[in-house]
């Protein structure tokens, strides 16, 4: 049984609802991605207790915490906003949810929390004096030092600059591996959730669309909706391709060989072949070009180490990258 | 979230069962005089023309009175919110103490600063060698308007360039980008930005001068200036007619209802600037603009407040006096032998009513933000409908039903009355502080394990804190100046400093309002400091 079971969960709101079923290991990492309104956050709300599901149950180590109060569940979270105390210093935020009560024992943890998220010596600051980076790290340190079971984060890094989110996420994926503790990390960054998690569950119009590692839902997504949001890609439908057939085929830029010269497809019976594409964009991406092409009205994309000077060319699909996926 | 509304609604209810008890009883107590005899005296109140003179009356003087404050408050609010310079921030502060001077300092002040044989005559009779007085206009509907800009203008100035100052002028740049000139850029871009703010100041200024008392008791000194306030104390206290001035109280209540109504109704919600305009240091021919907009503001506002001063320590004639200080610490006879009576009964009142009221409006006003109510506003913004004069015949109706001789009732009902007063605005005044307050920032304490008990005191209360010193100075302040309500209720047992005052300036005392003016002054302006410390502190 895992550490975490939502268990058809739902939620219904006026234009949308939000149904979950998922489990969590304990001590995982998953990540929650999903475009904006796909209801990351509602899920993240209702495991908190911030929010009631309208029917379904939360399982948080063999427990039914569905009815309990937020105060009783011991979930932690980090919230996107500023949610530190105004009126307290970082010590104070830190020490306001610990069990402990000896003021010896708070004050240790705190600075042992203080140095974990990188924050030493910042014990009697005033909180309104930090900057958005180092905000969200007393906002961990403090979340963390309530014990809890599970950790939540709702978008902790959304309001931070791309390099500080860097510095910021590899910590946190630090402070998970030094501590053991599971959490769940709710973010609309592909790239984020794929650097940080053992796990991502995709989410889309309030449903799960997929869940697993990021290498087996880039690679094999299973349906056009987590193949298009984990990565860039072309579906074309596959009866161009094969007869009698429905579906799409989907392939991966890095995946399909560009060739200037047509390309006889007898030659390769294992792949596909396209000839007689226009290049109709050339974008220049640092590692080479990522080419939009056209075939018959169909847009497509490859990758190309090199410009190519033609504008007639041929493709090839390498076989081991196509994928029949329903729509 | 449910279990925290609920939270909220039960430390809400001795709030809300206080206001609406305090509320209700006086004014059923009114309305069953209105409809007594089969609803004779509201009938005739209907059908009476003078009803509707007196009714005309009042709305025009209000209208006016508000129109000309936002008029002239407008260009002032345009400098303010383009230039800085080194006394902006005084000049803002000053117009802000206007919030807490009474009315009758005000009152007092006209009569001794514009009076016929008031300062500014003498000064103007000196300079232009005359034997008569230059400006003439006090007791005319003149000197009830510009009395009425002189409180209001500042409530005005401050609204508008608080809003001017907020709202961003990236739009306006983009307008001059794309060809507009600057009144173009105004009248289409500007003005919608601070079209809230200008209403809002107005309706308030419009309220404020519909239920306008003292002013026009002492200032218009005419008959003919009488209003619905007015008239409904002169019915009820001098003419005894009890029906006619509850009929008179039921149609005051329902105009200024219906504003009310209308008003909250239009407030579309406020949205929050990312960023606001940056001012630009005057220099220059700027600065010199700036420094004479000061100098026009301390030449409109300063002098009545300061001849108080002046007349409290010099006669008429300009020869130094401390008789009515020695009148006031007891040495002395006549009115003004009850003086020290009527300061501690008042900081008494102001101070337990201000008291009581914060600590009962501070839950409301969490409940009020966290559930986005609007059944709360309403009934806090009743009493204001209803205005002080009505409930002070209320309550001063109510007192005929306890038969009682000592004065401990009395003062109990007064502050009753002042706290039903003071609380719509304690509420009004820590609403928008509450909703500062981040729900994230109480739903993160939850997920720490705290309990709503521990949020309200270690999270919310402490933010919440500064806005309660300021609601807190301005309950006081306003019951420290309360006249309207206190005079009705009277029963000659009360002796407020207001009230002493007004009685003194009625019987022409003018040096020893003005002592007891300069004490209340005094009051007014320490309370003002203890608010202003707490706009200050004030997160958001």
């Amino acid at each position: 049984m895992p550490y975490l079971e939502i268990r058809n969960l739902t939620r219904k709101y006026k234009d949308f609802t939000l149904s979950a079923s998922f489990g969590v290991e304990e001590g995982d990492f998953l990540c929650i991605i999903g475009p904006s309104g796909s209801g990351k956050s509602t899920l993240l709300s209702i495991i908190a207790g911030l929010e009631n599901p309208d029917s379904g149950s939360v399982i948080l180590d063999g427990k039914d915490i569905t009815d309990t109060r937020i105060q009783d569940r011991n979930i932690g979270m980090v919230f996107q906003d500023f949610t530190l105390f105004p009126s307290m210093n970082v010590l104070k935020n830190i020490e306001f949810g610990m069990k402990t009560k000896k003021k010896a024992d708070k004050d240790r943890f705190a600075l042992n929390l203080l140095k974990l998220v990188g924050l030493e010596g910042y014990e009697k600051r005033s909180v309104t004096s930090l900057s958005g980076g180092e905000a969200q790290r007393v906002q961990l340190a403090r979340a963390l030092a309530a014990e809890p079971k599970i950790l939540l984060l709702d978008e902790p890094l959304s309001a931070l600059d791309p390099p500080l989110r860097k510095s910021i996420r590899s910590a946190i994926r630090t402070i998970h591996d030094t501590l053991g503790i599971t959490m769940l990390y709710v973010t609309h960054d592909r790239e984020e959730a794929f650097t940080v998690s053992d796990s991502i569950l995709l989410m889309n119009e309030g449903k799960s669309v997929s869940m697993g590692s990021a290498e087996e839902l880039y690679t094999h997504p299973g349906n056009l909706f987590t193949a298009f949001f984990t990565g860039e890609g072309t579906a074309i439908p596959a009866h161009l391709v094969y007869e009698n057939t429905t579906g799409y085929l989907f392939f991966r830029p890095e995946d399909a060989v560009l060739s200037e010269e047509p390309i006889n497809p007898e030659m390769y019976p294992m792949h596909i072949v396209f000839n007689d594409l226009k290049i109709v964009s050339a974008e220049f991406t640092g590692s080479g070009y990522l080419l939009g092409l056209d075939y018959q009205g169909y847009p497509m994309l490859c990758m190309s180490r090199t410009k190519p000077r033609k504008k007639d060319v041929s493709l090839m699909i390498l076989q081991a990258s196509m994928q029949n996926l329903p729509e | 979230m449910r279990e925290q509304n609920a939270y909220y609604t039960l430390r809400s209810l001795p709030g809300v069962l206080i206001l609406s008890l305090l509320f209700l009883l006086p004014m059923a107590v009114v309305f069953s005089y209105a409809f007594s005899n089969g609803g004779n005296a509201l009938m005739e109140a209907v059908e009476d023309g003078y009803t509707y003179r007196l009714l005309s009356f009042t709305l025009t003087e209000s209208f006016l009175s508000a129109f000309i404050s936002v008029i002239v408050a407008l260009p002032f609010a345009y400098l303010f919110s383009k230039y800085s310079f080194p006394g902006r921030s005084a000049i803002l502060t000053l117009s802000a103490l206007s919030f807490t001077i009474p009315t009758i300092l005000v009152v007092l002040g006209f009569v001794i600063w514009y009076g016929n044989n008031g300062i500014l005559n003498s000064l103007l009779m000196n300079l232009t060698g005359k034997n008569y007085a230059v400006i003439e206009v006090l007791y005319s509907f003149k000197a009830i308007i510009l009395s009425h800009v002189y409180l209001n203008f500042p409530i005005a100035f401050l609204l508008i360039t608080e809003a001017w100052t907020a709202s961003s002028d990236t739009a306006e740049k983009a307008s001059y980008t794309l060809g507009k000139g600057r009144m173009r850029t105004f009248i289409s871009v500007t003005l919608p930005m601070i079209r809230g703010s200008i209403i809002s100041a107005f309706i308030l200024i419009f309220l404020f001068c519909f239920s306008s008392f003292a002013i026009i008791m002492v200032l218009g000194g005419n008959p003919q200036y009488s209003t619905l306030e007015t008239e409904i104390y002169r019915r009820a206290r001098v003419s005894g007619n009890i029906p006619e001035a509850s009929a008179l109280s039921l149609l005051a209540f329902f105009i200024t209802g219906a504003i009310l109504l209308i008003s909250s109704y239009g407030r579309t919600k406020k949205k929050t600037e990312r960023k606001s305009r940056v001012l630009l240091k005057a220099k220059g021919r700027n600065l010199l603009v700036m420094c004479l907009a000061s100098l026009l503001i301390l030449l409109f506002l300063i002098p009545p407040i300061l001849s108080i001063v002046y007349r409290a320590f010099y006669t008429k004639a300009g020869t130094f006096t401390l008789r009515a200080w020695e009148e006031i610490t007891g040495r002395g006879f006549g009115l003004i032998s009850t003086a020290m009576e009527g300061i501690i009964a008042s900081f008494l009142i102001a101070f337990l009513s201000s008291l009581a009221a914060v600590l009962l409006s501070a839950s409301m006003a969490l409940l009020s933000a966290r559930k986005n109510s609007v059944i709360l506003p309403f009934l806090a913004s009743l009493p204001m409908a209803a205005g002080s004069v009505t409930l002070g015949l209320g309550f001063s109706l109510l007192a005929a039903y306890i038969p009682h001789t000592s004065p401990i009732v009395s003062y109990a009902l007064v502050f009753f009355a002042h706290l039903i007063i003071v609380l719509p605005f304690s509420i009004r005044t820590m609403t928008p502080g509450a909703r500062t307050i981040a729900p994230s920032l109480s739903l993160s304490a939850y997920t720490l394990g705290a309990s709503m008990t521990k949020t309200l005191r270690k999270v919310e209360m402490p933010l919440l804190r500064p806005y309660m010193r300021k609601a807190f100075a301005f309950s006081f302040a306003l019951s420290l100046g309360e006249v309207n309500a206190t005079l009705t209720l009277s029963d000659g047992h009360i002796t407020t400093l207001p009230i002493l005052i007004y009685r003194l300036i009625s019987s022409y005392d003018y040096q020893g309002a003005a002592a007891l003016g300069t004490i209340l002054l005094l009051e007014a302006l320490i309370v003002f400091a203890i608010g202003e410390k707490g706009g200050r502190n004030a997160v958001s």
